[in-house]
């Protein structure tokens, strides 16, 4: 329709191209303003969460219960971060891996794979051995194991089902409750008659907190970040497809190896910290990608990490003083999430 | 005598297991005290053991058959009372009952858990003939995703009543509690899966669909929520009972189909009887591995029963809906890609 | 593009068997052939989508496993039937990702000037800010072809272009691939179902039966009576229209 505006060039007609520099400016700032704002709304809505979080209900005019409340609720509030950090992170790189937005690596148990993991470690070793009693080494070892049993067991369900996302996402529910009797079988063997006590302290939950791993678990992040940035940076060739990233020149098998065992990491640092919460993964990942509507990596971690923060700082507020403690935080996220999946499903089972 | 072959065997293998499940258990019974007349032993095996047997049998024999019509009726091999939202149901009956009637008897908790697990699965299927699924493996996933929130309900409502510690009872299936005065409910199963039978045809005829059945006179809705209502009443009643027990509604019918196929009145009896032999073999595992404490049976279930289960599906994807080809000594066709 | 002993066997069974070839520069070849013949394979081994079980391609003077992907990527474009993409990803965000190969994730300016001219060359400004699961069949494939052009490379091997696409959009689509070649000088490898669209747009065809190449030649030495009559194990008259063979098969 335009073709009198073409300027061909032989052999690369990508010389000049008589289009207004302002008009491709003015429609490349405009999206990106709009994200930013976004963002910006997000973050103050994250602070405003956090500060709320520290300060609802703390007695102000006595010091020390002042400091004293600090001195819980901190830790607290970082562990909250970090895990939505590492939920967020992974979930959607998970996501572009396989190339579907309904699933999450928890909804395919990588978090009960974890919490089998740790209690084996605590099996094996026993409860009165060294691997029991320092939270930092149980950790250490369970990460190493993590990755080796995630890698062998999830690259064998997708090439067994030849990357069907329905059936990996079956064979994942049936996992996460195969690795949830197993793990109750081992508690149970180790201690029958206190396997309630026992299961409580080998399994975080966001009211019972891991906070001795918070050092350890940020140089772990950071570490898996360090090592993957070059694959995180292909993020967004990825979301292309198999065909098309390896068109563009990408690694493709060795950058998904990768970015699986980085998922993995992540998640096991979350499940260590706060326990097992299968939905939020899936919840604070496709709000991101609802609310940006962009395929920019950067922006979709970092939308799914506020958006995971706000969800975790908010909610424990409203159960730690409207519930005081009685309903956990989990159970919520669980009707909501299981809800918002059911409305995924019908909404986009046209492309399945 | 061939037709019946599978069917004999089975008995015969339940019957062994039945007497050895007799005689397993903390306390010494033997045949010699029980004939003597040692009174302790004979309170032991009268009380305990024998109730005991007979709620896993009638577990056994209910869950296997309850999926059973399930997948008939839904025309899915992969719904389930565990997959299709009746579990979870039931389990939400028993604890509104347990919060709003404290005072309310076994039967009382069981006529909700029965009200509770029918809407249940009513709804349910309601919900996935609205919708056409492209992929079969769809419906257990939706039906999944709805236990899952009718289960975070149920949580809900038991951490805000305080009534965890009550509840952890009954999501954990387990026989330990079955002596005698408290497990009767669960014979209601045998005339349920009489009746079962006795409309086997029927559900067949509604599980070739809509149009089929109305060309054959069979009212389709009535049939259809007629067997989904028996389905529910005999999960019901074992979950009442024991508590949840997931898996074998899916497995074992899936199992018995394979080397049987898909009529029901041919696999109705071997399902159930396989059923049985399948919970019995579980249970003695639980008893036996950290004796003298047990394991709960729902766990070992769900180890054995997630191993079996993932296999069928692998085996699914790579043959499609064929039966087990080596078995009928037919060559597989060569697949086209 | 020197292709010699290319063989790709699944479980045991050669689905390509020795296929030695050599695509000639600056032309449009398309590959033919009945379903399973094996030319959406060759096309895949050729552009390094598939592995190859036997066999070398040598790739301007280099093998092609000597040559780093990325590199590659900047000299040969492969773009296959299926794409679906489930992110949500604008048009002009997909061809963009063609300059990925040359500035990574930061665009220069001149990217941005190249993404342009392949917007409009493939006529697509109006839906340049729509997200690509919005769009027809036939946009979304256009879309596609953009990114291809955007790439800029000498070779691009289309697999199916015309696949559920209606006559008008199939035709557009090989008259792109022509102009491709004609205006743009680069060496268009197509893959394709419908006899008449490789006659009447193609400079050279080869055609595959078996897994193997059953006859390699310009457009007059294939699209011959007996030549395809043999092929396809279908009747054929061919005619003369503009110039240009064409089949007539019952």
């Amino acid at each position: 329709m335009r073709a009198s505006s073409y300027v061909l060039n032989k052999k690369r007609i990508f010389t000049l191209y008589p289009q207004l520099e302002e008009e491709r400016a003015e429609r490349k700032t405009g999206s990106r303003a709009d994200i930013r704002t976004k963002l910006m709304i997000l973050s103050i809505l994250v602070l405003l969460a956090a500060a709320a979080y520290l300060t609802v209900g703390v007695h102000f005019e006595n010091q020390r219960l002042m400091n004293y409340a600090f001195s819980l609720r901190t830790p607290k509030l970082i562990v909250m971060a970090i895990a939505a950090f590492a939920i967020g992170g992974a979930s959607i790189v998970f996501q572009s891996i396989i190339n579907n937005t309904i699933v999450t690596p928890c909804l395919l148990g990588m978090n009960s794979l974890y919490t089998l993991i740790h209690t084996a470690v605590v099996f094996f070793a026993g409860s009165g051995s060294i691997l029991a009693v320092n939270a930092n080494l149980a950790f250490a070892a369970d990460l190493i194991l993590m990755s080796v049993a995630a890698t062998f067991i999830y690259s064998y369900l997708f090439r067994k089902t030849n990357h069907n996302v329905l059936y990996v996402l079956l064979v994942g529910t049936v996992l996460s409750s195969f690795f949830g009797s197993l793990q109750g079988t081992m508690i149970r063997v180790m201690d029958p008659n206190e396997y309630d006590s026992l299961l409580a302290t080998l399994v975080a939950s966001l009211s019972n907190i891991n906070g001795e791993i918070i050092t350890v678990s940020l140089l772990v992040l950071a570490g898996v970040i360090f090592l993957l940035r070059k694959e995180l940076a292909l993020l967004d060739v990825i979301t292309l497809g198999k065909n098309q990233a390896i068109n563009l020149g990408v690694d493709y098998d060795r950058t998904i190896r990768r970015l699986l065992w980085g998922v993995t990491i992540c998640i096991a640092v979350a499940t260590a910290m706060v326990g097992p919460i299968s939905f939020l993964g899936l919840i604070i990942a496709n709000l991101s990608r609802q609310l940006f509507k962009t395929y920019r990596h950067s922006v979709l971690i970092t939308g799914a990490t506020l958006f995971g923060m706000v969800l975790l700082m908010g909610g424990q507020l409203i159960v730690e003083h409207i519930f005081v403690y009685s309903v956990p935080i989990s159970v919520f996220i669980t009707v909501g999430g299981g809800l918002y999946f059911l409305y995924l499903l019908l909404k986009g089972r046209k492309s399945i | 005598m061939r037709k019946y072959g599978s069917t004999l065997v089975l008995v015969l293998v339940l019957f062994i297991l039945s007497v050895c499940s007799l005689f397993i258990g903390v306390i010494d019974v033997n045949l010699q005290g029980l004939l003597g007349g040692n009174v302790e032993q004979l309170h032991i095996f009268l009380a305990s053991r024998l109730p005991r047997l007979l709620a896993i049998l009638c577990t056994g024999v209910g869950m296997s058959v309850a999926g059973l019509i399930m997948q008939q009726l839904c025309m899915n091999k992969f719904v389930s009372p565990t997959t299709g939202a009746t579990i979870a149901s039931a389990e939400l009956g028993v604890l509104i009952a347990l919060l709003f009637m404290p005072s309310s008897t076994l039967w009382g908790r069981a006529l909700f858990a029965f009200a509770a697990a029918i809407l249940g699965i009513w709804i349910f299927v309601w919900f996935i003939q609205r919708i056409t699924f492209k992929d079969v493996v769809m419906v257990p996933l939706v039906g999944i995703m709805f236990s899952n929130v009718i289960g975070g309900i149920t949580n809900y409502l038991a951490y805000k009543y305080e009534m965890t510690q009550a509840l952890s009872s009954w999501l954990v299936g387990h026989f330990a509690l079955v002596i005698r005065g408290r497990y009767e409910i669960v014979y209601l199963v045998l005339p349920l899966v009489i009746l079962a039978f006795l409309f086997a045809t029927h559900f067949n005829i509604v599980g070739m669909g809509k149009d089929f059945s109305q060309n054959l006179g069979v009212n389709y809705n009535l049939v259809l929520f007629l067997g989904l209502g028996i389905a529910a009443m005999i999960t019901a009643s074992v979950v009442v009972v024991v508590g949840a027990i997931s898996y074998i509604g899916l497995i074992v019918p899936n199992l018995v189909a394979l080397f049987k196929g898909d009529k029901i009145k041919g696999t109705l009896i071997d399902t159930a009887l396989f059923g049985a032999v399948f919970v019995l073999a579980c249970d003695m595992l639980g008893r036996v591995i950290i004796a003298p404490f047990e394991l709960p049976i729902e766990l070992i279930i769900g180890v054995l029963g997630s191993i079996l289960f993932i296999g069928l599906l692998f085996y699914r994807l790579k043959n499609g809906r064929r039966a087990v080809a080596w078995l009928k000594k037919v060559k597989p066709e060569q697949q086209s890609c | 593009m020197n292709i010699r002993k290319l063989t790709k066997r699944y479980d045991g069974k050669a689905v390509v068997d020795g296929v030695s070839f050599t695509i000639p520069k600056g032309k449009v070849t398309s590959l033919i052939g009945p379903n399973g013949a094996g030319k959406s394979t060759v096309m895949g081994m050729i552009s390094r989508l598939i592995a190859r079980d036997e066999g070398m391609v040598d790739f301007e003077g280099k093998e092609m496993k000597q040559w780093k992907s990325r590199e590659l990527s900047k000299r040969l474009a492969i773009l296959t039937q299926h794409n679906n993409v489930q992110m949500k990803l604008t048009v002009r965000e997909l061809v963009a990702f063609g300059r990925f190969p040359y500035s990574g994730n930061r665009l220069t300016a001149e990217d941005e000037g190249i993404i342009d001219n392949a917007i409009s060359y493939m006529e697509l400004e109006e839906f340049e800010q729509r997200f690509i699961d919005e769009l027809s069949g036939g946009q979304r494939q256009r879309a596609y072809i953009a990114m291809v052009i955007a790439q800029d490379t000498d070779y691009v091997l289309l697999d199916e272009p015309t696949n559920n696409l209606d006559i008008y959009h199939a035709s557009n689509m090989m008259k792109m691939a022509r102009r491709l070649c004609d205006e743009l000088g680069k060496t268009v490898i197509l893959v394709l179902h419908e006899l008449n669209y490789a006659a009447f747009y193609s400079d050279y065809i080869c055609a595959f039966a078996n897994g193997r190449i059953e006859k390699f030649g310009t457009v007059k030495e294939v699209m011959q009576k007996d030549v395809l009559g043999k092929i396809y194990n279908v009747d054929f008259e061919i005619m003369e229209i503009q110039g240009k063979p064409l089949s007539i098969y019952y």
